[in-house]
């Protein structure tokens, strides 16, 4: 946990609910209070209503995956080791899609529709970043 | 509505080009002011005629106000442009806009980089050391970094969604490698085939090696002017007949949550510049459709048209895009096989294929005479192309477009 090495992300002001979150190891979503949209990822305002009266509301952190690819070369620093790594655009039953790993599955066996479940890899104290799993 | 035009106003009349190369050992600043110099002579123009200066980087190259002292140009207009691929066909708009405002009268475009022995994709070489930011949740977190990682998404889905094969869109490889062997400026010249295409070792999957451009050292250019003052000049004018830039889906940052996710922006710039030219996709006798991947250039080429959504890998696979096909794609080989330019070789090429002057080996090129014998080695001109159409490319959610004739 120590010597993580993988890129961690500057957190923003919009953001940092969200961070704040996962290091509870729970996940969430905006949800827009005037005109009910959910989104992700977190931004200042509703991109559909333009309200600012977004707030955050836990996902149930399960979903399927929409579309991934397979990394066999990569330069980026803490991936290079893991080689091949899969990313995945997740669909959450709460409609909203999210950029992650899948892990802990064979990237041979990762396909479009696998059902999948949020897991959380804790790198440093009071960090963690959601990844999926197979549910 | 009616679309606004400014069709045959302007032309490109002068085109340059550096050697594409896998290690300049020059300075981006050396390499704009050879290929601004060529263009400019290219047109039979004076430095003192072009007084209108863009270029297009992302912290990886020379501004204007570099390059233009190096050639003794005065200037009335410049703007250094933050931008890869889709930025060519964006800027020769841009060009056109700032004459037509009165504020310049001739527009040299460049887009200079070492994209190989400087600044390479996927964040190694001097890239590395640039900061983390930007949609830092959304990929660097989970490694994604490059061109490939982001774009690769879409084609999978495409291949959910239609069924299209690895071996399809393969073709697109072999195709632009058939026309690079007629290229003696191309990086790579060896024809390749759909086994070699799909038997190469991943890169990011479902993209092999060989579906992946050639990072290259290169810079290139283009002068805009009006087709008035474009008459008296050396070179056959190219008239552009309509340009789109920067086209985007409804969202650039997370398209396929407002997709379709394989839905590509040249579903949104297709209206614009078809509707300015007032041609119709099958009057095009040479597309330039934006190679960083094979997949790229079958999305766009569906998405414009040239077939219908979801039958791309078909249209590609069918000979259609080779020379001696109906509509050969880069037949200079792209940035699959020439090098990668981030678009603006494919618009030279598409110059010169209209002034009927490509740079083959056949012995009277430079006068126009081509013996259209397309077998090894020999011609890359197709007879009597009169319309070209380049399709730019910056992202799934974000192209340009280019129509000329001559």
């Amino acid at each position: 946990m120590a010597d993580y090495a993988k890129p961690l992300p500057e957190i923003t002001a919009e953001s940092k609910p969200f961070w704040d979150a996962c290091a509870r190891h729970e996940l969430l979503v905006q949800k827009c209070r005037a005109c009910g949209t959910v989104q992700y990822y977190p931004r200042g305002v509703c991109a559909a209503c333009w309200s600012a009266d977004v707030e955050w509301t836990p996902s149930a952190g399960r979903g399927r995956v929409y579309t991934f690819t397979v990394t066999y070369r990569t330069q980026a620093r803490g991936f290079r080791d893991e080689l091949p790594y899969v990313l995945a655009w997740i669909e959450l039953e709460e409609g909203v899609q999210v950029m992650s790993n899948i892990v802990a599955v064979d990237p041979a066996k990762v396909a479009v529709g696998l059902p999948v479940r949020v897991t959380f890899d804790d790198v440093k104290e009071g960090f963690s970043i959601p990844k999926f799993t197979a549910a | 509505m009616a679309t606004k035009t400014l069709r045959d106003k302007y032309c490109i009349v002068g085109v340059g080009e550096t050697e594409y190369s896998r290690g300049s050992g020059r300075t981006t600043r050396a390499m704009a002011v050879e290929a601004v110099r060529k263009a400019i002579l290219d047109a039979g123009l004076r430095a003192s005629d072009v007084d209108g200066m863009l270029d297009y980087q992302g912290g990886d190259s020379t501004f204007a106000p570099h390059v233009a002292p190096d050639l003794g140009i005065r200037l009335n207009f410049y703007m250094d442009v933050v931008g890869g691929g889709s930025s060519t066909e964006a800027l020769v708009g841009l060009a056109m806009g700032a004459i037509e405002t009165g504020m310049c009268n001739t527009v040299a475009i460049y887009r200079s980089m070492n994209g190989y022995s400087e600044f390479r994709i996927g964040g190694t070489g001097a890239r590395a050391a640039q900061p983390v930011r930007g949609m830092d949740l959304a990929q660097v977190p989970f490694g994604m970094r490059s061109a490939g990682q982001t774009f690769a998404f879409t084609f999978m889905r495409h291949m959910h969604e239609y069924g299209t094969t690895s071996e399809q869109v393969a073709h697109v490889k072999v195709a632009h490698s058939k026309h690079a062997s007629q290229n003696p400026k191309a990086v790579q010249k060896e024809r390749v085939t759909v086994q070699d295409v799909v038997g190469s070792r991943w890169i990011v999957k479902p993209l092999h090696l060989l579906d992946c451009c050639l990072e290259t050292d290169n810079a290139t250019c283009l002068i805009v002017t009006s087709a008035e003052r474009a008459r008296d000049l050396r070179a056959r004018p190219i008239y552009v007949m309509g340009v789109a830039g920067r086209v985007s889906k409804p969202r650039v940052d997370f398209h396929w949550a407002h997709g379709p996710i394989s839905r590509v922006a040249g579903y949104y710039a297709k209206d614009i510049v078809f509707g300015q030219a007032g041609i119709r996709p099958e009057d095009v006798h040479v597309t330039g459709s934006y190679d960083a991947f094979t997949f790229t250039t079958m999305l766009q080429l569906e998405e414009y048209g040239f077939c219908k959504k979801g039958e791309g890998g078909a249209y590609v696979s069918s000979g259609i895009i080779e020379l001696g096909g109906k509509r050969p794609n880069n037949t200079s080989g792209g940035h699959l096989c020439e090098g990668y330019t981030h678009g603006m070789s494919m618009v030279i090429e598409n110059v010169r294929q209209l002034r009927g002057t490509v740079d083959d080996t056949c012995p009277g090129a430079a006068e126009g005479k081509h013996t259209h014998d397309y077998s090894v080695g020999k011609c890359r001109q197709v007879k009597d192309a009169e319309i070209t159409m380049n399709l730019g490319w910056a992202m799934p959610a974000t192209g340009s477009a280019l129509i000329m004739r001559r």
